[in-house]
């Protein structure tokens, strides 16, 4: 007898909304629906309808703990269409920022997973010493979340001597911490038990699937936008990309704390090797970008972001993307969620697996509206939108 | 008559085990939360002593919904039944001396049964609700009660062979006539089994398998709220006491000690609270240092160690009694 199970759009798994039916038989999971299209911003259009500079202060909002990557990913994309260049200071002022926002995503992302699999001390832990990375972005860029420290041509701020020595103080901190549970990790069976063999993706399916990121690397696939495509700076620093060849979802732990230790080591670097000079090239506050096309490709914590722009010549662009890591890894999701052969799925597998791709839906859902009874399709405007809104009293 | 009347409403009847019962659940958050490096409850009180409480009558106060698809007499009866039973079960403990309030030949097996009855009654509230979530949360508790019911049992039963008694009061004045508690020597692989089974019987992680959050939402209870919720969380502090209660009594003496004349009503009821905080303390410690497990891993590590364990735990007791 099989029935099926919502999880979501509202489950305590996952704060954004998302749909999974799950076709389940007994404990089983035989089939999977997922539905992302619960949270439509109309983030692109609003993109369209902003000069440059106000895009940046969007484009950082397409997602909370990503928005060091987004706002890279922008600012890049812009300059190269522009046909300028950051100084050289800050590229390596913006790989600091980018490494520590993928250190607090990394640890946000492992506190959450734990907290999934029901070991709430471990998520306890975690988040105490991401506090301590947050307070590190506070101090080099005034914010602790959204920090606002890319700007076309460079970055906002300079770093000081004071900053300096307490970032060195943090990593060397950081640092003992995860080996610390890195140990306890690789020696907790409980958890071995629910992670190991859980969510097998072999590697050429990965690749098939077009997943992105430390998912991608924790099925042994050796891919990284920072060393396939170096983009600020990252020819110059040396660090390893971190690959576990065993396909599942304690991989993708290891993999993502393997590479914790890898930004801290980056973020080491770059402050012992700061080249001086300028930190921000002179932009005014509007201006017109020549007629062409833009393609830039960030690693944001989750994987490989990409944004595209085409320019006609004017303040605004004439259209902008943005493809995000998760919309990346969700297929990959419903292939790992089915049961086939001896390959079983429990219900109790979903938090693992789910959470194991590190989604963030407000980035995904974007563009299409469908309206169910007219059986519609058609891409919106936000303004449009809003209007449509305000017809019927709904607040935005 | 008047006196015994007092004893079962107020002490050590009803009214101590309730209070008792909150202030074990506030010991297990407090403590729960400083393992964690929180703070935990804070607010009620002195060190949030009163946060069950709050919470207790902050439920009891909200709106009380019935879904339309659920069985109304299995949704009203079971968070009346599931607390009672506890209570009830409660009553065996020899609180405030060396036998409970009601104190009968084979009393721990009664005990047993009950503890079995309670998650008979959780299963049926799960199905009861008429709830896709309910119903497989009913289905886990279940099925997790095939796997740890035999060695929680058994490990039970080591302590009764040890002292050579099945009733509570029988092994409360073994381990006084003894001079040593039934812990010392082999059953303190009984009490081992005892800790994890007892965890499972309460669903508290790695065993909250019924009421995985983060899977199905709240389990069998996910329909449930205002007071019904509040009799339910009643009966889960209830069990707390009750287990953390007939660990101390069968395994670290139960209310047992140096007495003082006149004072023994008290020193009972010291030595028994404080011998099962510590069990409360274990479990609490457990509780921290553990995921989640799926549930085939529970069935599977229960026949495959805790079984075998508990078996030849039993020859040895037999050997050695």
């Amino acid at each position: 007898m099989s029935f099926e199970i919502p999880i979501g759009p509202q489950h305590p798994i996952h704060v954004e909304p998302l749909m999974l039916k799950l076709k389940v038989e007994g404990e089983l999971i035989v089939d999977v629906d997922i539905d992302v299209s619960y949270i439509h911003r109309g983030i692109e259009k609003a993109l369209e309808l902003r000069s440059y500079p106000q895009g940046l202060f969007l484009a950082e909002r397409i997602c909370g703990i990503c928005n060091c990557a987004h706002s890279l990913c922008y600012c890049l994309n812009i300059e190269q269409l522009l046909g300028k260049e950051a100084p050289p200071r800050a590229k390596y002022l913006r790989v600091i920022v980018e490494e520590l926002s993928r250190v607090h995503s990394h640890l946000l992302w492992l506190g959450h997973y734990f907290h999934t699999l029901g070991f709430e001390t471990l998520f306890m832990y975690f988040w105490r010493d991401r506090e301590r990375v947050m307070d590190m972005l506070e101090l080099m860029t005034g914010n602790r979340v959204t920090t606002s420290y890319n700007v076309i041509g460079g970055v906002r701020r300079d770093i000081t001597p004071e900053i300096d020595s307490k970032l060195r103080r943090m990593i060397e901190h950081l640092r003992e911490r995860m080996k610390y549970y890195e140990a306890a990790i690789r020696s907790e069976p409980s958890l071995l038990g629910r992670l190991q063999g859980v969510g097998l993706l072999k590697p050429e399916d990965a690749i098939r699937l077009g997943t992105v990121g430390p998912h991608l690397r924790a099925s042994g696939v050796k891919h990284d936008v920072r060393l396939d495509d170096p983009y600020s700076g990252h020819e110059e620093i040396p660090f390893n990309v971190i690959t576990y060849d065993t396909c599942d979802c304690y991989g993708r732990v290891m993999v993502r704390i393997g590479e914790v230790f890898e930004s801290l080591d980056m973020i080491a670097y770059a402050l012992d090797h700061l080249p001086s000079g300028e930190y921000r090239l002179k932009m005014p506050p509007f201006f017109k970008a020549p007629v062409g096309e833009s393609l830039s490709r960030v690693e944001a914590p989750r994987g490989e972001l990409i944004h595209y722009s085409i320019s006609d010549g004017g303040t605004n662009p004439f259209r902008y993307r943005v493809r995000t890591p998760t919309l990346a890894n969700l297929a990959s999701v419903a292939a790992m969620l089915k049961s086939r052969g001896d390959y079983e799925v429990y219900i109790a597998d979903v938090p693992a697996i789910l959470g194991g791709i590190d989604p963030c839906i407000c980035c995904t859902a974007r563009v299409i509206i469908t309206d169910e009874g007219k059986k519609t399709r058609r891409i919106t405007t936000l303004t449009e939108l809003e209007r449509y809104a305000r017809e019927r009293g709904v607040r935005m | 008559m008047i006196w015994k009347i007092l004893e079962v409403l107020i002490f050590p009847g009803a009214l101590f085990i309730l209070a008792m019962s909150l202030f074990y659940e506030w010991v297990d958050r407090k403590l729960y939360a400083r393992l964690q490096n929180r703070v935990g409850p804070h607010l009620a009180g002195p060190f949030g002593i009163f946060q069950p409480i709050a919470d207790l009558i902050k439920l009891l106060s909200k709106e009380d919904i019935v879904p339309a698809a659920a069985d109304k007499f299995l949704f009203t009866f079971t968070p009346i039944i599931a607390p009672t039973l506890i209570l009830f079960g409660c009553m065996f403990l020899p609180i405030a001396g060396p036998s409970g309030i009601i104190s009968i030949n084979g009393d721990l097996i009664i005990l047993i049964a009950l503890m079995s009855l309670f998650t008979v009654i959780i299963y049926l509230a799960g199905e009861g609700s008429n709830n896709r979530l309910a119903s497989i949360g009913a289905t886990r508790a279940a099925l997790q009660l095939v796997g740890y019911e035999i060695p929680l049992t058994l490990a039970l039963l080591c302590g009764a062979i040890s002292a050579r008694s099945l009733s509570l009061r029988g092994i409360v004045e073994a381990q006084t006539s003894y001079g040593s508690w039934i812990i010392a020597g082999p059953q303190i692989i009984g009490f081992a089994i005892f800790i994890v089974t007892a965890q499972a019987e309460m669903e508290r992680t790695p065993f909250d398998i019924p009421e995985a959050e983060q899977e199905i939402v709240a389990g069998w209870s996910v329909e449930y709220g205002g007071r019904r919720l509040a009799l339910f969380r009643l009966s889960r502090d209830l069990e707390l006491f009750l287990l953390s209660g007939l660990g101390a009594t069968v395994f670290l003496g139960g209310p047992s000690g140096p007495l003082i004349q006149g004072l023994e009503p008290f020193l009972h009821t010291i030595y028994f609270i404080a011998k099962s905080v510590v069990v409360l303390v274990i479990f609490t410690i457990f509780r921290a240092i553990f995921a989640r497990l799926r549930i085939d891993q529970v069935l599977s590590f229960s026949w495959r160690y805790l079984m075998p364990l508990a078996i030849l735990l039993v020859i040895i007791t037999g050997v050695v009694a």
